[in-house]
């Protein structure tokens, strides 16, 4: 009968002769210690991608950070050199609007006059 | 959910390298790349020992793991067109291994012969002493499936042995009457 029922009694001649060639190797000596030592190398390559991925990471924010402060900065000097040029627009209108003023009290004097 | 049990890598190692080397042994024949599947299996164990529960499932999981790496090995081997089943005495720098009886290491290297899939439902009945339903779990494979390959196998074997090994013969063990 070659159904395996799973119980020595069941078993013929040739699947003793199986279960005897089918038993256990003994592992080499150093699996242990090759195992350990890989472990070992793998936690401490880990722990590096793990410190390696945080100074990028560390690294990234700064550039942001430092990419943000130039626009910033930038952005502000823009924004005073705007106030500048819109106060000297001011004072150029100011001047003018003063000219002007003087020029037209000039006109309607001699206009007065002339009549 | 707590747990009473905490494994102990080290200590699961002591327990299953032996379980571990055998299967991947018997699955590749190439006790250099069983090694390589033995500290590739444990080194995945080690990744998730916090979700082995007892000391059953981490053999059950120890097994199942062997099994699939070990196919996994020999559909790389297939797929790279190589010779896989190097000699059974090959040493790939391990140390050498008790010898088991002449029967039995004729046993074994036919075994090598046979099919992966009725190999590795043979071995973890014949090694593990798993039953059928035991085998189709670790395997994932339907149980009807799995009876297919350990009768097929057996007979396949039988067949083999009846034309090798001739001792056996000799005792009146031929496939009709074993």
């Amino acid at each position: 009968m070659e159904t395996p029922q799973g119980t020595p009694e069941s078993m013929d001649e040739f699947e003793r002769e199986m279960s005897q060639a089918c038993e256990r190797r003994p592992a080499p000596p150093s699996l242990k210690r090759k195992i350990l030592e890989r472990r070992s190398r793998q936690n401490t390559e880990r722990l590096h991608r793990r410190v390696v991925f945080w100074q990028r990471l560390a690294a990234c924010l700064l550039l942001v950070a430092a990419l943000g402060g130039v626009l910033a900065w930038r952005n502000a000097v823009e924004r005073r050199k705007g106030e500048a040029a819109r106060e000297q627009v001011f004072t150029a209108l100011r001047i003018a609007n003063h000219a002007l003023n003087a020029m037209n009290a000039q006109l309607t004097g001699r206009t007065n006059e002339a009549q | 959910m707590a747990r009473d049990w905490q494994p102990e890598f080290e200590q699961l190692i002591d327990e299953h390298q032996s379980m571990v080397y055998s299967l991947a042994v018997r699955m590749t024949g190439d006790r250099g790349l069983a090694e390589e599947i033995a500290q590739d299996v444990f080194l995945e164990l080690d990744r998730h020992l916090s979700k082995i529960e007892s000391p059953l499932h981490a053999c059950f999981w120890l097994r199942r793991v062997t099994m699939n790496r070990a196919a996994d090995a020999l559909r790389r081997q297939r797929v790279r067109g190589l010779d896989l089943w190097v000699e059974m005495d090959e040493n790939h720098g391990a140390p050498p291994e008790v010898k088991p009886s002449p029967l039995g290491a004729r046993l074994e290297a036919l075994l090598a012969t046979l099919p992966a899939p009725q190999r590795a439902a043979l071995v973890l009945r014949y090694q593990e002493d798993l039953t059928p339903e035991e085998i189709a779990a670790t395997l994932d494979a339907p149980v009807a499936t799995v009876k297919s390959h350990l009768q097929r196998g057996l007979k396949l074997l039988r067949a083999k042995a009846e034309v090798c090994l001739k001792e056996f013969v000799r005792n009146g063990n031929t496939p009709g009457n074993a």
